[in-house]
């Protein structure tokens, strides 16, 4: 008897956990004006990659601790030149990028950098599902415990403060679950690619959404679609599921702007 | 710019006034002392001594860069002064100014109000909201989106959230600023029944005109206080103040 071929699954079931999460986790950083720090810690995580794969440790622990370390080194520099923070976090961001390069052959790590930047779907394994999975869990648990809240600093910043919400705390549990959303969608579409995910669904449904919960819904349907479907179309085609995800968030999005500029 | 300061002088430092000061300020549920803010060397407030009784409706009047802002974020808490003191042991809530706002953000009216709430008491916030969005003048447009509103209409729901806090001072940073007339006049009616029902409201604004009527209290500021009282006693001060801030009457 011949067992069923479903190496595909796995990959697939991935695959959709990350179309899902990652829209979602982008609804919050576009609503909260956060998403050029998503993509610097998605760039820095890099650096914690290569060092954990070095030292032999899960790569998502230094990931984590790379991820957050960029998002501080970012924020110290925007103090330094407020008015300038873009220029300061695109520097931190290529400076990361860089030293996680340099990594690899000065610390003689096993590291296939191509796979990290851009992701690997069908190489995926049981650890990646896992790890995507408490990516999942912990958003889930941030929306329960803080949704309201969640808006509040989204819409009015200085007015949650003054309600004696904690801000501070919030944005921080924002930027841990944006790094964990990141390190386990780096198996997909690899930290380079991400923020394509992370926006090019939110994006499509932002200006329709009358709720942060109807735009993260809606945003994470379009993501499982998108990922659901590139994975299945890479794998007929024989193209890397990556690129090609990173490739039809553009094309989408670029649709989805012609058909409502027809409309108007 | 002499004579406003002795003028505030004479209303605080003359013996009979002192008294008088001493009396109202255990009549007040908010009141400064010689409070002062600086952003590096120049002092925004500075020495401002301010009492509002309970129940009045005041005006906050000054040219922009007054420090009007600053001293409703040092009265709110949200600003440490650096030097003086703020007395007060009720409960301050703030509208902010319509800047502060993403307007683009995905939320309804009736939610961006229902943000207001004390957390607890749900059920009671959400009858609530609706009510308010009443008294300002938009209830049919609770389930609207927020960009889908006029500027009026956006100040309308900025004020019902401010009202939701249910806090016993009020602080209102703006609130006329950028609207027609009408809705001008509809919200400081909804203001003066507030300070009828016993809130106290200091509201700031651009306003030099006929709208100051309005209020019980007027006080102009530029940094400093440079006149306080009633319309009347204010108004008589106005022409001198206008010439020198290069600001003109517009109410």
């Amino acid at each position: 008897m011949v067992e069923p071929d479903i190496w595909w699954l796995l990959p697939l079931t991935i695959s959709l956990l990350i179309g899902a999460i990652c829209p979602a986790t982008g609804a919050l950083l576009i609503t909260q004006r956060r998403v050029l720090l998503a993509n610097l810690m998605a760039h820095s995580v890099l650096p914690g990659l290569v060092v954990a794969l070095a030292i032999g440790i899960d790569p998502s622990i230094g990931g984590l601790i790379s991820g957050l370390l960029g998002a501080l080194v970012a924020e110290r520099l925007n103090r330094r030149f407020k008015g300038r923070e873009e220029g300061a976090m695109n520097t931190v961001l290529a400076g990361f990028t860089a030293l996680g390069v340099l990594l690899v052959p000065l610390l003689d790590a096993r590291v296939d950098l191509e796979t990290i930047l851009f992701g690997d779907l069908l190489a995926a394994n049981t650890t990646d599902l896992l790890r995507t999975a408490f990516a999942a869990g912990a958003l889930l648990a941030m929306l329960i415990w803080g949704y309201r809240d969640l808006v509040f600093v989204g819409i009015d910043p200085e007015g949650a403060a003054i309600a004696k919400r904690p801000v501070l705390l919030i944005r921080l549990i924002c930027s841990l679950i944006t790094a964990l959303v990141v390190i386990s969608a780096i198996t997909a579409v690899g930290v380079i690619l991400v923020i394509g995910l992370l926006c090019a669904p939110v994006l499509m449904h932002v200006e329709r959404s009358r709720s942060l919960k109807e735009l993260m819904l809606r945003s994470a349907s379009t993501g499982l679609l998108l990922c659901g479907g590139g994975m299945m179309l890479a794998i007929a085609v024989d193209l890397p599921p990556g690129p090609l995800i990173g490739t039809l968030c553009l094309a989408l999005l670029f649709t989805y702007r012609a058909n409502t500029t027809e409309q108007r | 710019m002499t004579h406003c300061h002795h003028g505030v002088c004479k209303t605080t430092r003359g013996p009979s006034q002192a008294a008088k000061r001493l009396m109202n300020e255990s009549l007040s549920v908010l009141s400064t002392t010689e409070l002062s803010f600086s952003y590096g060397e120049h002092n925004t407030v500075d020495r401002v001594n301010l009492q509002l009784q309970a129940g009045t409706l005041t005006a906050l009047v000054g040219p922009n860069g007054a420090g009007k802002s600053t001293l409703l974020h040092l009265l709110e808490g949200r600003l440490k002064p650096s030097q003086g003191t703020v007395n007060s042991n009720k409960p301050i809530g703030l509208m902010p100014q319509r800047a502060a706002i993403d307007w683009s953000f995905p939320i309804t009216a009736r939610d961006m109000v229902r943000l207001g709430a004390p957390r607890k008491g749900k059920t009671t916030a959400a009858d609530h909201c609706d009510q308010l969005l009443e008294r300002v003048g938009i209830g049919a447009m609770g389930s609207q989106r927020l960009n889908q509103l006029s500027g009026g209409q956006q100040q309308r729901v900025l004020l019902a959230r401010a009202l939701m806090q249910q806090t016993e001072i009020l602080l209102l940073d703006e609130p006329c600023s950028a609207i027609d007339p009408p809705t001008r006049e509809h919200l400081l009616k909804v203001m003066r029944d507030q300070a009828e029902a016993g809130q106290t409201l200091l509201v700031s604004s651009h306003d030099w005109g006929s709208a100051l009527d309005s209020y019980d209290q007027v006080v102009v500021m530029d940094g400093q206080i440079l006149a306080n009282g009633s319309p009347d006693t204010v108004r008589e001060k106005l022409s001198d103040l206008t010439c020198m801030m290069g600001s003109s009457c517009c109410g």
